[in-house]
């Protein structure tokens, strides 16, 4: 195994956007932003396109500048300094590798340009190679390299320079689904190990999920949640979050019982689950319930909490079955179930919808109707 | 992957293209051809098919003595394409470099302008340098047949250089600047190498195309400053030498070589057709 020791040395620092907000002529891309990154953490941005990922990724490099506040890294507001002079390391989407430079002159590119001696440049650019388990391939033309490759042969030489912040922009998005998970797993190393700082910009929901230590839901210009991939999942706080992340139902209803932050609702359908909330809600209060597909269960006896469902089509995906029901009061909404071998389900029976044990569905806030 | 022409319809089709193909090439080459072989006859006059074969036009185009007037032609025109190419390659990336990063409308205007020798008719713009040069009180002599051959040969650069230019991916800069390099670093590490050969390959068209160009030497050369073109129209006309074939032999020859040359090293056939 590789000694990293004399590649790490470089203690890593944390990031703040301090209210960061930017325009383009008249269109608000981003909207008074405020994130802590901290030190050795990664921290994936994550939304729909146009929500302005991308230009915080950009502002954070110095490629744009920001209309107004500020950004920090370590203790040194950053603003000034053009790209060049923040040791802020990329990775693009299309690698961005120079095309007439070999894979060794590639990595070695921003140490000479920092005027490192030859000998110095030479011996880092293994290391490197190493590092990135490309050995061999130093003199080889970036054309002549994998997808996968290419992406490694980039990550080297952003790190090559010992960059203070790593940022990566939708580093998965031209790989191919198998190969992604072996670079999530190989950025999320080499980032551990360099103890680097790390934004990494996507609009894929599981590569968030998979190496992030906090994602930073954006819509609008705004981050509307941060929180560890798991928070964010099972407590979206925000109607967009709930939606954007994974699959979700989403039922009307009111609220009948209160009691504490224990709230009886009553769906349209006439099912009253019983939901926890740290939101507070009155009797009487017009809500949405939302629930994941997972958290709910067919069964063929009917109470008070289940929904009478009629089965419209099973599609298997995965290790599940995805079940899309319909009520008798017309909501349309999707149950899944594992898949076990030779298991069917009885179409001829009446069909319920229950909540699954240890279910929690969600309550927002509906506007009365 | 080629398409494999199978259905007779497809096959119909193929033949028609490929006919039409060898009768273009033919229209193309063959009168080249015919200059060639005619340029080796041991006639005195110029005619198709020659009597017979020898070198003495060759020998009679090399000789100090008899084409004196013809290598002065051509050392003009030589250096004249030389200077002008030059000069022309810099103002043309340069002008490449600046309106690849415009995205106004006027920028398009400007490039519009910068590439309108290229449409507008050669003789009138030869008339217009000479009264433009003239009212600036300038005297005829091989600077000016510079400045205005530039004119005419820059839009191949330009245009050329402005294509490679539009491929090149804008992360190449970022990515260089995110890495520590200055702006100049970046332009002669990464922008300079990567549209070189767009700039080579333009280059070559335009120093071809200055050798070959009649209406701007005709207006602004003099006595003096015969250029080559001109002085082979001018043996053309009084006595149909067939040294014109000879030189016309050796040109043939030389830019042949040129382009096999410049493919290899810039794809000068894929530039050319964008």
């Amino acid at each position: 195994m590789h000694n990293p020791s004399t590649l790490s040395d470089a203690t890593s620092q944390p990031l703040t956007l301090d209210a960061v907000s930017h325009s383009y002529g008249d269109a608000l891309a981003v909207d008074r932003v405020t994130l802590e990154v901290r030190a050795g953490e990664l921290v994936a941005l994550l939304g729909p396109s146009g929500c302005g990922k991308s230009t915080l990724l950009r502002i954070v490099a110095g490629f744009i500048n920001q209309t107004e506040g500020r950004v920090i890294i370590g203790d040194r507001v950053v603003d000034p300094l053009p790209p060049n002079r923040r040791e802020v390391g990329i990775v693009f989407q299309s690698y961005a590798l120079f095309p007439h430079m070999t894979v060794a002159e590639n990595i070695g590119y921003g140490l000479e340009a920092r005027g490192e001696s030859k000998a110095t440049c030479r011996e880092r650019v293994q290391e490197m190679l190493a590092t990135v388990r490309m050995e061999g391939f130093g003199e080889r033309k970036p054309r002549q390299l994998s997808g996968g490759q290419q992406q490694r042969v980039a990550l080297a030489r952003a790190l090559a320079v010992r960059p203070r912040i790593l940022l990566l922009d939708e580093p998965f998005a031209a790989l191919d689904k198998n190969l992604r998970l072996d670079m999530q797993i190989e950025i999320k190393r080499l980032q551990r190990q360099f103890g680097l700082t790390a934004i990494m910009v996507t609009h894929d929901q599981d590569e968030a999920m998979s190496i992030a230590d906090r994602i930073a839901v954006m819509s609008r210009g705004r981050i509307e949640q941060l929180g560890s991939p798991v928070a964010i999942y099972d407590e979206p706080e925000t109607l967009f979050v709930n939606d954007f992340i994974g699959s979700s139902n989403r039922f009307e209803g009111s609220v009948e019982t209160v009691a504490s932050d224990l709230y009886g609702v009553r769906l349209a359908s006439g099912a009253i689950w019983t939901v926890t909330s740290r939101r507070s809600f009155s009797k009487g209060d017009p809500v949405l319930v939302t629930i994941r597909p997972e958290q709910l269960a067919l069964t063929s006896k009917a109470a008070p909490d289940t929904i009478p469902v009629s089965l419209k089509l099973s599609l298997p995906i995965g290790g599940e079955l995805i079940h899309d029901v319909e009520s008798p009061a017309g909501e349309a909404f999707k149950v899944a179930s594992p898949r076990r071998p030779g298991a069917s389900l009885d179409m001829s029976s009446s069909m319920h919808c229950a909540l699954a044990a240890h279910a929690k569905p969600i309550l927002f806030p509906r506007p009365a109707a | 992957m080629a398409r494999q022409l199978n259905t007779p319809s497809d096959r119909a089709y193929g033949l028609v293209m490929g006919l039409l193909a060898i009768v273009g090439l033919a229209i193309l080459i063959v009168p080249v051809l015919i200059v060639l072989v005619s340029s080796f006859t041991s006639s005195t006059v110029l005619k198709f098919p020659p009597p017979g074969f020898s070198l003495r036009w060759y020998e009679a185009l090399l000789d100090p003595g008899r084409s004196r007037h013809v290598h002065v032609a051509l050392w003009n025109s030589l250096w004249v394409a030389a200077f002008a190419t030059a000069i022309g390659a810099v103002l043309a990336t340069l002008a490449a470099l600046a309106l690849n990063r415009a995205n106004r409308a006027s920028a398009r205007a400007v490039e519009a302008g910068f590439l309108s020798p290229l449409i507008l008719p050669g003789l009138a713009f030869g008339l217009a340098t000479l009264m433009y040069f003239s009212i600036l009180g300038f005297r005829p002599s091989l600077n000016l047949l510079i400045a205005g051959h530039i004119v005419v040969i820059a839009p191949f650069i330009f245009r050329t250089t402005l294509a490679s230019l539009t491929q090149l991916d804008p992360a190449l800069h970022e990515s260089s600047a995110s890495l520590g390099a200055g702006r100049f670093y970046t332009f002669r590490r990464i922008t300079l190498p990567i549209i070189a050969p767009g700039i080579a390959a333009g280059s070559f068209l335009a120093f071809v195309s200055s050798m070959d160009n009649v209406p701007v030497s005709l207006f602004l050369a003099t006595a003096r400053t015969n250029m080559l073109p001109i002085r082979m129209w001018g043996m053309m006309e009084t006595t149909l030498d067939v040294r014109v074939a000879a030189m016309s032999g050796a040109l043939i020859v030389v830019v042949l070589i040129l382009m096999i040359v410049m493919d290899r090293l810039t794809n000068l056939t894929r530039r050319m057709s964008m």
